[in-house]
């Protein structure tokens, strides 16, 4: 509890949830005794998805509620069918970690049987409340960014499979387009290209290097990926092994891994805008909390980004998300 | 009823007469137009000339939907069934009685039930599926298909008894008798000329491609007369000389059985003999020489060479004891065709050649090249891919394969199928040539002549049994037919 | 009893217990779940499982009609993998026809069942008349369909909220969804056909023994093409079920349904008692699958876990088919 609680304090960032959470927890009633929380989550491959998913289950934990969790192998129907088994497992509260809109019947399902759901980075109508970082902030800051670094000009490919699909990926990417849309002289490569949901570094990777062999030296000046980072590890790749250091790389989430990518020496990976996946998680689990407690909710709860630009910046934030010193 | 049509290679203007109601035999060597008059009446193949009559009336078109409708009803020789199906659902096959409602299984049933008991004489349930028959009663089930429509008045036998033990004979033979009494009219082809002279009323024989004799009147007497028609043939003196010196024990076989193909098999080879197998398609021959190289599971016995048993369990372990066979079909077992002449021999002395797994390239041209030279294979030259061969060649490939081998026991299976005189000559003088080094040689054969040209002695497979084992001398082409075929039953005088 | 008789006897029965070691593996797995998973036994739990397994049951009755028809050697033998590619194809083509506002589901269903038909129809072809192994092409054809699936979809998710299509998801009476009605009747006539009439029997001749069935005058590769098209019109009907699933077609369901369905459909071979695939078999076999699935996961074990556990259930299931086939 103190941990936590001296965690979310220091955690300079996170000013908004810092606010609340500190009333509510200082009174000492928020608890999950004796309540059993499903967690279901996409996949645990990733750093994001992991970090978040352990976030929620960890305080779900340090609440004193019991975790019964799923993980759905980065399958998007399978995560939707694990909701069926939480379900039945007659669990008091779900709290759903991403995932397309096929869940969307499940949590009809879990309200229906009166279990209250709760989304990360997965806004829906069945759901009390959705966490999830501020996309309208990555998504301008991520084009400003962007923009910046190609001096105003030029030809960019997107990888943008999502944008239609979750609606957090419709902000970020729609915002990003949005800013470009002061900059006449930067021109979106059609057809947008559609990354893999799994096993995403290695699919992007070969679809860059199919789009670099397409499109030969200066005739493409940046690589952005519109709703997360991990296709970005595959096209730094490509990069690199194409030779094309003309090219620059942008994308969103900045987990560990790609911050490292960033920081090293002439790097193609130019900017990103940090997310707080465990923070996040753990929001999501102090919101049931609160829920049971008798608060009300507010359909979004918005945890704060740390934009990252350059490589001086990924190491700067690399150190301040606390994953150590680069 | 006259059927008769002349064709150009397979038949040479045979013709065949068969009266209304009897049972009527087809006999003859393998290749002697049997099967493929058989095949022209069912409309398989198209006759270049001739014609059919069913009872005065011409068939034509000859088609399998024509034949069919005239009433003729063929039982192959191969069993086609599916194991998994009820004994119902296998006669109706094809014919099933259905309405819209689907199929009309209790009758089907009852129908099935009532042909194989009236018709056939044997009461077998038909909920019981196919894998749980014996072959007999495998064999009714395949008969009764072709008699379900009542349509039928002519039934041509295949070889039916080929896969049954001898008990199992006498109640298939029981069924034909009944059918045969209920105005069927039968053809009865088969290799077993006991069978042939006990239930046929009449017999043609045919010999390459014509009906070479008709007899109207079949006793146990004319058996062999039979057989004397059948053969009808010289053979030229193509065999090598037989003055051999057979020594000692090189391998003792000791009341060997397989559970299914052939029961208590007992004989011995001596060291520098040629010992041949005779027995028809069916008789566990095949099955005995494939157990003997490890590819047929032994159930009891044993096996010993130079006196120490051994168990060959597998072909592998069979090799490693110095015993190697030269298959029948040696295009599927015997060569690797797209391999050249050289790879073939080295594949079976690769022990010898190779050191860490590494092929010694250089070696490996030296051995095959010593064996080449050996066997005069043509084209000498080693690269040669065997698929280009002769038939005689590639036979003589696969020796070369063994020779080069350390191996001491030869087992030979239809050593000269598909092979011309010329390099049966060769092929015989290289068998006789590792009988005088001392190798154990295994001929099993279907050519009789070959056996008792070329073999010490011979022992006969009937059923499964080993019938006897008798010196070639004693031997004549006809006997030794009437041996494996039961025409004869001379008490076997094992020597 | 002669001897014969009795070996073979000994072989049969013991073909039979083995034929039955994948039954016994998977009862065996029930029992365990239903003693330490929470709300295993329940009535709940069994409709979420029969709701689960109806995509994976609809196209097991399809794999069902071409092993039966092309003999249930895994190798040589009949066998569609292409069935889970046709269904994204289908359930693809008509979201991105659907989500364009002017086609109606009359329309977008109209256009998937083509495609579907013109897969079933290749492999068919590629099959008897360039005698190919099934294996082989419909792996291909699986490949090569899923590639175009992603060429119509972008590969993206494609959102789907249609009446009719979440019809199937929601209760019908009782708290029984449609879906699960819907697949009772088709189940109920895909049985009919495939074992009580006339062509499903010489199905099942045809795949039995090839030559006893073209001797006995059935014309087999017509027998073996016509299972091909059965099997893609069951891709076609569980397009509809995934989408409803789904509320939409996500990319890479195809993956989860073609590991299920091969594990379903020959699993399904240990409950009949010729120990041969049937239709009713594989789609017992389907909710037993999703049965073991969802025990998995009540458990609490690891998602990767639980692909190691059912591809080993494959292999053990089409080990002892093969095993009992050779004993008999």
């Amino acid at each position: 509890m103190k941990n936590l609680f001296g965690f979310i304090a220091v955690s300079v960032l996170s000013a908004v949830s810092l606010t609340t959470s500190n009333t509510v927890l200082a009174d000492g009633h928020l608890s999950l005794e004796g309540k059993k929380i499903g967690v279901a989550v996409v996949g645990t491959q990733h750093f994001w998805d992991r970090e978040a998913f352990n976030g929620a289950t960890s305080t779900v934990e340090k609440l004193g509620g019991e975790v019964v969790a799923v993980d759905g192998g980065r399958d998007n129907q399978v995560h939707a069918d694990n909701h069926d088994i939480l379900l039945n497992s007659k669990v008091d509260a779900v709290i759903s970690i991403l995932g397309d809109d096929s869940v969307e019947p499940k949590f009809e399902a879990l309200k229906a049987a009166g279990i209250p759901v709760f989304t990360v980075d997965h806004p829906s109508q069945h759901a009390i409340n959705n966490t999830t970082s501020d996309n309208y902030y990555m998504g301008t800051t991520i084009g400003r960014y962007m923009a910046d670094a190609i001096g105003g000009e030029g030809k960019v490919a997107v990888f943008n499979a999502f944008e239609n699909a979750l609606r957090i990926c419709g902000i970020r990417t729609g915002l990003w387009k949005y800013v470009l849309q002061d900059y006449p002289n930067i021109e979106i490569i059609q057809p947008e290209l559609a990354e893999e949901f799994a096993n995403a570094p290695e699919d992007a990777r070969k679809q860059t290097l199919d789009l670099l062999a397409a499109n030969p030296k200066g005739t493409i000046d940046a690589i952005h990926v519109g709703c997360w980072d991990q296709p970005a590890i595959g096209v730094v790749q490509a990069l690199e092994e194409a030779g094309r250091d003309e090219i620059i790389v942008t994308a969103l989430d900045g987990g560990p891994d790609t911050l490292e990518i960033m920081a090293e020496e002439n790097s193609p990976f130019v900017a990103n805008v940090a997310q707080q996946p465990n923070l996040i998680g753990s929001t999501a689990a102090m919101n049931v909390a609160r829920h049971f407690h008798g608060d009300s909710l507010l359909p979004q709860t918005y945890v704060d980004v740390v934009p990252v630009n350059g490589a001086e910046g990924a190491k700067e934030a690399y150190k301040q998300l606390g994953y150590g010193e680069l | 009823m006259v059927k008769a049509f002349p064709g150009v290679l397979a038949l040479d203007g045979a013709s065949l007469e068969i009266k209304s109601g009897e049972i009527h035999g087809l006999v003859g060597e393998n290749g002697a137009g049997k099967s493929t008059i058989i095949k022209v009446l069912a409309g398989v193949y198209q006759a270049d000339s001739g014609s059919i009559e069913v009872f005065g009336e011409p068939l034509k078109p000859i088609t399998p939907a024509t034949v069919h409708r005239a009433g003729i009803r063929f039982i192959h020789q191969e069993l086609h069934l599916v194991p998994h199906f009820s004994v119902t659902e296998s006669v109706f096959m094809g014919q099933e009685i259905s309405s819209p409602a689907g199929l009309s299984k209790g009758q089907m049933r009852r129908r099935a039930e009532s042909v194989l008991k009236d018709k056939l004489g044997r009461s077998i349930s038909g909920r019981k599926l196919v894998r749980d028959l014996t072959t007999a009663e495998r064999k009714l089930i395949q008969i009764a298909r072709a008699l379900i429509d009542d349509e039928v008045r002519i039934v041509v036998f295949d070889e039916p008894t080929a896969p049954l033990a001898s008990g199992e004979v006498v109640a298939l033979m029981s069924a034909i008798e009944r059918l045969k009494n209920s105005g069927i009219t039968i053809v009865y082809i088969s290799h077993y000329l006991d069978e042939i002279t006990d239930i046929c009323e009449r017999v043609t024989v045919f010999r390459q491609g014509q009906s070479v004799a008709v007899f109207d009147t079949v006793t146990k007497a004319t058996g062999s007369d039979l057989v004397t028609a059948m053969i009808g043939r010289e053979i030229a003196s193509v065999y090598p000389d037989s003055n051999r010196n057979p020594h000692g024990t090189g391998l003792n076989v000791k009341s060997l059985g397989d559970g299914k193909s052939f029961q208590n098999v007992s004989f011995e080879v001596g060291r520098g003999e040629i010992f041949g197998i005779a027995g028809l398609i069916g008789s566990g021959r095949e099955e005995l020489v494939d157990a003997l190289y490890g590819v047929n599971k032994i159930r009891y016995g044993t096996i010993e060479k130079d006196s120490k048993p051994i168990k060959i369990s597998s072909p592998a372990i069979a090799v490693a004891n110095g015993i190697v066979l030269v298959p029948r079909d040696r295009r599927q077992d015997g060569l690797v065709l797209p391999m050249n002449i050289l790879e073939n021999i080295s594949l079976s002395v690769l022990k010898q050649i190779s050191s860490y797994g590494f092929l010694n390239r250089k070696r490996e041209r030296q051995v095959a090249e010593q064996q080449t030279a050996k066997i005069d294979i043509r084209p000498s030259n080693p690269k040669t891919v065997t698929r280009f061969l002769s038939g005689g060649n590639q036979q003589k490939v696969v020796l070369a394969r063994w020779l080069a081998n350390d191996a001491n026991i030869f087992i030979l299976d239809e050593p000269t199928v598909g092979v011309d005189v010329g390099a049966r000559v060769e092929i015989y003088q290289l068998i006789a040539d590792l009988a005088a080094n001392g190798a154990s040689i295994i001929v099993s054969s279907s050519d009789p002549a070959e056996l008792i040209g070329l073999c010490d002695r011979v022992a006969t497979m009937t059923r499964g049994v080993l019938s006897g084992v008798r010196i070639t001398e004693t031997l004549t082409v006809d006997r030794l037919v009437a041996l494996t075929t039961g025409a004869t039953q001379e008490p076997a005088n094992v020597t | 009893m002669s001897l014969e008789t009795l070996s073979r006897r000994s072989s049969t029965s013991l073909s039979a217990a083995i034929g039955a070691i994948p039954l016994i593996l998977f009862v065996g797995l029930l029992i365990y779940f239903g003693l330490n998973a929470p709300n295993f036994l329940t009535v709940t739990n069994l409709k979420l499982v029969l709701v689960q397994s109806l995509p994976v049951m609809l196209i097991c009755i399809g794999l069902s009609a071409v092993v039966m028809a092309g003999g249930d050697d895994v190798v040589s033998g009949g066998i569609d993998l292409s069935i889970p590619a046709t269904t994204v194809l289908c359930a693809g083509i008509m979201a991105s026809l659907l989500s364009a506002e002017s086609t109606g589901l009359f329309v977008a269903s109209i256009v998937a069942l083509l495609a579907a038909l013109l897969v079933g129809g290749m492999n068919a072809l590629l099959v008897t008349r360039l005698s190919m192994t099934p294996l082989l092409t419909t792996l291909a054809m699986f490949v090569a369909v899923v590639g175009v699936n992603n060429v119509v979809t972008q590969r993206k998710r494609i959102n789907v909220d249609h009446d009719a299509i979440n019809a199937i998801r929601e209760p019908f009476f009782f708290g029984i969804p449609l879906g699960l009605i819907l697949v009772a009747l088709i189940t109920l006539i895909a049985f009919h056909f495939l074992h009580r009439t006339k062509w499903g029997l010489n199905l099942q001749a045809a795949g039995g023994s090839r030559d006893a069935a073209s001797i006995s005058g059935l014309n087999v590769n017509r027998l073996f093409g016509q299972s091909f098209t059965v099997a893609s019109v069951m891709g076609f009907v569980c397009s509809y079920f995934v989408l409803a699933r789904g509320a939409g077609s996500s990319p890479g369901v195809e993956d989860n349904l073609m590991v299920e369905m091969v594990l379903a459909t020959f699993l399904g071979a240990a409950f009949s008692p010729r120990r041969v695939v049937t239709m009713w078999g594989a789609a017992l076999g389907a909710v037993l699958v999703v049965a073991i699935s969802v025990g998995f996961k009540s458990m609490g074990v690891n998602v990767f876990w639980t692909g190691l556990i059912k591809g080993s259930l494959i292999v053990v299931v089409v080990a002892t088919a093969a095993l009992s086939q050779r004993l008999n």
